[in-house]
């Protein structure tokens, strides 16, 4: 392959992608080969196809390996259950060791972007200016930032929601808000003439969510880059610190049994599969891990959904999924909610805990509810681990609310319904294990209280997670992070990681654009050092 | 708000629970069953499932289970609904998503069912839960919702899969009046992929 790839023409839909069936039908691959190439790039979600689209349009050769499959836009059916068994990692049942916290994650082409939700969120400057001074992150101050957000969102069609965006639901959280003086404003989302579909959970059939199906991947792809599906990345091989490439099997996606076994050499490898994926390959790895950090401090930014029943017909399901965002809250305490009410599925995660007629007269008012999830910071004492051997270990995820996280995941779900009851709601379903129900706005602190931590706060309330984030920590120093202010691990040339990974603290705003940022700040540090990175 | 243990649930949701208090060790052995379901390893000795338990699909026993199950918490017919057993298929659409569980989440799903069908043993005159009458049956699922945190994990975890594999059915959808898919009728262009940004470095 030569150093500088001609630009070639983008397609105008879809990806081409190797995929496992590919594979197989390919006599001249066997069962095992090997691919060269400058750039490997883990996992082809949010921070993936940037850095893929950064490093491709510079010139390099970059080939992005993901584990789930292909499933492009034409062939979405916007049935929420087809795309969980399709599309969503574990088919949405990625839990933690205790089972009771649910880490929402997409295992496709396109990773997370795909089932987003469009949510786009500016940190605030304080958060930024925080990390910079507390990690010694000099590049990560928001004046230096800025020009990569700005960046992000022209990419990614950012825009304030406009009144069409705003549906039923989003209307009973302003008049909750207007009527409690809590500050709401419209949700910042990546999406290009919204079609108003409601199916965002299911991928975006018209390709009007700017997810990287449609937006850095095919980009990549256009300066040259290579997709390949269904490909698993067992390790990243390290000889004399210094990364060399990866070693991957490839699957059927359908069966789950191997199709061939892939050695890539490379001269830099990015590691950009999420928080949960990226500390276990480098665990896999046997990455060095000076600072004992890698895996730890994990955050979750947990969300409950809170659904409150209306005695008028809202059909709050219909129109743009997120509407409003209420962010009142969200430097005072760490709470930020948003407007959502989806698919009929989507309420299996939530609220009704009834059985027999209860669940199904529950059901049959669904055009009667609205729903506003309360996320809440946590503290990042969480941890992800592997444990067994490369190809037969299972990962460990560990996070269990402390006290105080307990009591903010307990605060931020009241809130939520006191804006709902604020908005006239009739009846308000907790997000708990145990079954609650409030009719009054008076009843509610007294029934709040029947929600007892007990054991380390496991099954009291129906905690998601959409944004894990920290467990290879970016910092300036050795001893405390993971990888250095480049992204690149402190004791592996040529490895990085470009995902919310880096996060050096736990953030209360929504993560997507940050680790576009991130993303985008990574690849940029990596060819600036292309003398020394590339040969 | 404090988090005071100040619960004080109906009699009526604990009454098909009550004899349990009476055979503590009954209790203790099928609760432990029960929070290794719920996938406490960190916190309990591991104990590995039943064997005969683990198959790729569902076993005979497990389709036992979940078809009662099905029955007792989606009695649809009542309600005019299409039949949660006969009519839309939630038992075999959750068979399907069985075979791709990882072999953890296999486990543990193995586990709760085998929970779910035993547990009555200790508080139901050592009846099996597919043995149950229907209100029996309803009694014990509503019990296990108040009950202890991993019995409220358990029946959470199953109502949810459960649930769910019928509700997905879009011939369940007209009773919500909820639209379903929704690009084709109404002729919504796919606009494919999106124009390389402009940036400062030039288009693209």
């Amino acid at each position: 392959m030569s150093r500088r790839r001609r630009r070639i023409n983008m397609p105008r839909q879809g990806v081409p992608v190797t995929t496992a069936r590919d594979v197989a039908q390919d006599p001249s691959r066997g069962r095992r080969f090997n691919i060269k190439t400058e750039v490997v790039v883990v996992g082809s979600g949010a921070a993936g196809s940037v850095v893929a689209h950064e490093l491709a349009r510079a010139g390099h050769e970059v080939l992005v390996l993901e584990a789930g499959r292909y499933y492009p836009s034409s062939q979405f059916t916007e049935h929420l259950g087809d795309t969980i068994n399709e599309v969503y990692k574990d088919q949405a049942s990625q839990l933690n060791s205790t089972a009771d916290v649910l880490f929402v994650e997409g295992a496709c082409i396109g990773g997370s972007t795909v089932i987003g939700a469009c949510v786009m969120h500016r940190p605030p400057n304080s958060l930024l200016e925080g990390w910079s001074e507390r990690h010694g992150l000099d590049q990560m101050t928001p004046e230096k930032l800025a020009p990569l957000y700005d960046e992000i969102g022209e990419e990614q069609f950012v825009h304030l929601n406009e009144a069409h965006e705003i549906n039923a639901t989003a209307h009973k959280v302003i008049q909750g808000c207007e009527h409690m003086g809590f500050r709401w404003r419209p949700v910042t989302r990546n999406v290009r003439r919204c079609a108003l579909t409601g199916h965002c959970l299911a991928g975006c059939k018209p390709d009007r969510k700017m997810s990287a199906l449609v937006t850095h991947l095919p980009w990549a792809v256009g300066y040259g880059a290579e997709l390949y599906a269904d490909t698993h990345v067992t390790r990243v091989r390290i000889e004399n610190n210094r990364a060399t490439g990866v070693d991957a099997v490839v699957r059927d996606p359908d069966t789950g049994d191997t199709v061939a076994e892939m050695r890539v050499d490379a001269q830099v490898v990015v590691s950009a599969g999420g928080a949960i994926q990226t500390p276990l390959l480098l665990q896999r790895s046997q990455a060095p891990d000076f600072s004992g950090e890698l895996g730890r401090n994990l955050a979750l930014q947990p969300f409950t959904q809170v659904l409150a029943e209306f005695p008028e017909e809202l059909y709050g399901f219909r129109g743009a999924l997120v509407g409003v965002q209420v962010d009142e809250f969200l430097e005072s305490d760490g709470f930020l909610f948003y407007s959502a009410l989806a698919e009929p599925e989507q309420l299996m995660a939530q609220g009704d805990q009834g059985v027999g007629a209860d669940h199904i007269n529950f059901m049959l008012r669904y055009k009667h509810l609205a729903g506003l999830n309360a996320f809440s910071i946590d503290d990042g004492r969480g941890s992800v681990s592997w444990d067994g051997g490369v190809n037969d270990g299972r990962q460990i995820i560990r996070w269990n609310p402390s006290r105080k996280e307990f009591n903010r995941i307990k605060q931020s779900a009241s809130l939520a319904a006191r804006i709902f009851f604020s908005a006239g709601a009739k009846r308000v379903y907790m997000p708990t294990y145990q079954r609650l129900e409030v009719d009054s706005v008076f009843d509610l602190d007294k029934t709040m209280d029947e929600v007892d931590y007990g054991l380390r706060g496991m099954y009291t309330f129906r905690s998601n997670s959409f944004s894990p984030q920290g467990t290879c920590r970016m910092g300036s120093e050795r001893s405390r992070a993971v990888v250095n202010p480049n992204g690149e691990l402190f004791d592996v040339a040529g490895l990085f990681v470009a995902d919310a990974s880096l996060f050096p603290e736990p953030m209360a705003a929504a993560p997507h654009w940050t680790v576009q940022v991130l993303a985008k700040h990574v690849a940029r540090r990596i060819e600036a050092r292309r003398s020394s990175l590339f040969i | 708000m404090d988090n005071r243990d100040s619960r004080s649930v109906p009699a009526t949701f604990t009454a098909g629970l009550a004899p349990l208090s009476r055979r503590g060790f009954l209790r203790a052995s099928v609760l432990t069953g029960a929070a290794l379901t719920s996938g406490c390893a960190t916190l309990f000795v591991s104990r590995e499932p039943p064997e005969e338990l683990i198959h790729d699909h569902l076993s005979p026993e497990e389709a036992r289970v979940a078809t009662r199950f099905t029955e007792v918490l989606l009695p649809t017919e009542e309600h005019g609904l299409p039949s949660s057993t006969t009519v839309v298929p939630t038992v075999g659409n959750l068979d399907g998503m069985v075979g791709q569980m990882s072999p953890q989440t296999r486990e543990l799903f193995a586990l709760a069912f085998w929970v779910l069908e035993y547990r009555p043993m200790a508080s139901f005159r050592f009846s099996r839960f597919t043995k149950l009458d229907d209100r029996r049956a309803q009694e014990y699922l509503v019990a296990l919702q108040e009950g202890t945190f991993f019995e409220r994990g358990l029946v959470t975890g199953l109502k949810s899969l459960v649930a769910l594999n019928y509700w997905r059915d879009e011939r369940t959808w007209p009773a919500l009046d909820y639209h379903g898919p929704v690009t084709e009728q109404w002729g919504v262009r796919p606009l494919g992929n999106t124009p390389p940004p402009r940036t400062a470095q030039g288009r693209g």
